[in-house]
């Protein structure tokens, strides 16, 4: 079996995994709580056929690539946004915090991105293309970074993450991470080697679809409070605190 | 250089998502746990480190202030760790049918919020003065403000018996 048939199989279970995030997103009603994220997931679905069916045809693949892969880093970066929407409205009481380190870490960030396009100049014949993978390595650059960010974030608080958004965001960083790795290694791939790197790519993807559908199905988790300390042991806490105040 | 700093950024994101699936594991289990806030407070006296600065060797102060703080960074995790416990149960009770449960929630885990912050704020003094024993940076309003919490929570809990009761009592 060559590379190319993997690529395309795997590429159908992708098709397949997306039809049904789509039908799963579509019957849950997400729309109401995620609608970037439903509209993420509709375009995907969307581009993914599209390209299918284009696969043969070059010139409109590679218009359709370009196309699709600029609307997806954009849809990428709006379902973050939405992620931290979503999250932070929860705790009012961080606001301030979050905002002072969100415009720190988007600053640092800006600027890698800028460095990356920076590096690449001059663009070389085959313009185009050149240019749109590298606003896209600068763009996942970014959504990784404002990623990584909310998880240290949500880690150093202790923050609870709920089941559906968990997922969304760890699928989406699991397929930034792999792509990002691919765009920034590949121009120094062999043609082999670079298609060995689209299918760990297209793999990545179809992972992520599998945590995404894995998450919405499974039943949100009940906040366990039997385990708290037993009421005599309480009772003694409260006690010692009450000799505290009154010191 | 500019591509070395790209793998970096990948790999450590990689690692940020394998520690937080693991720690949501992990984390989704974790009670309420037994803060001896005299103790704490015996702890983070200034009056008792200054009686023991004036009687005992450079040295052996050091070590023995060392020692101190490693308890107090245990206390200090342990209010940590219970005011996520909070947050969580606040957050599962603001959208609470009863407007006053759902108000007292939101006013939980925000001071729970701010408790936790000062707990980042208290663990990197406490690291400074770790480094540095001769450091006097003790985080003194931590304590009040632990205190208040919990009697935002004890009210939650009169409110909403079913859900926070326990952690009304143990807060």
């Amino acid at each position: 079996m060559s590379l190319q048939s993997v690529v395309q199989g795997v590429w159908a279970i992708g098709l397949v995994l997306q039809f049904l995030l789509a039908a799963t997103l579509l019957a849950k009603k997400t729309w109401g709580k995620l609608p970037l994220f439903v509209v993420y997931a509709v375009f995907n679905l969307f581009e993914s056929v599209v390209m299918y069916a284009l696969l043969s045809h070059r010139a409109a693949y590679f218009y359709a690539y370009v196309a699709g892969e600029t609307i997806a880093v954009a849809l990428g970066l709006a379902v973050v946004y939405e992620i931290f929407i979503r999250l932070f409205l929860l705790y009012p009481g961080l606001q301030r915090v979050t905002r002072l380190s969100l415009y720190g870490v988007v600053a640092v960030l800006i600027l890698l991105a800028v460095a990356v396009l920076a590096s690449h100049t001059p663009i070389g014949q085959n313009g185009v293309l050149q240019a749109v993978l590298l606003v896209e390595e600068a763009a996942r650059v970014v959504e990784l970074g404002l990623l990584t960010f909310l998880f240290v974030f949500y880690s150093l608080f202790g923050l609870h993450w709920r089941q559906s958004v968990f997922g969304i965001t760890l699928g989406l960083g699991i397929c930034t991470v792999v792509k990002l790795l691919a765009l920034t290694v590949m121009p120094y791939m062999s043609p082999s080697g670079a298609l060995a790197i689209n299918v760990i790519s297209v793999l990545a993807f179809d992972c992520s679809l599998l945590i995404w559908l894995g998450y919405m199905l499974a039943p949100e988790r009940v906040i366990n409070t039997g385990e708290l300390p037993q009421r005599a042991q309480l009772e003694q806490w409260n006690q010692a605190i009450m000799e505290l105040i009154n010191q | 250089m500019i591509t070395m700093l790209v793998i970096a950024l990948a790999l450590g994101a990689l690692a940020v998502l394998y520690a937080a699936v693991r720690s949501r594991r992990t984390s989704s289990n974790k009670g309420i746990r037994h803060v001896d806030v005299p103790a704490l407070r015996t702890l983070m006296d200034r009056e008792d480190e200054e009686f023991l600065r004036n009687r005992l060797p450079r040295a052996r102060f050091t070590r023995l202030k060392r020692k101190r703080i490693m308890v107090t960074f245990r206390y200090v995790g342990r209010i940590s760790a219970n005011t996520a416990v909070v947050m969580r149960l606040g957050e599962s009770v603001r959208f609470h049918s009863d407007p006053a449960v759902a108000q007292t929630a939101v006013q939980i885990t925000e001071l729970a919020a701010q408790i936790r912050l000062q707990c980042l704020v208290a663990f990197a003094k406490l690291s400074a003065e770790f480094a540095m024993p001769s450091l006097q940076l003790t985080p003194a309003t931590l304590v009040p403000k632990y205190q208040t919490l919990r009697e935002n929570v004890m009210r939650l809990g009169a409110l909403e018996t079913q859900n926070v009761a326990p952690a009304a009592v143990a807060i």
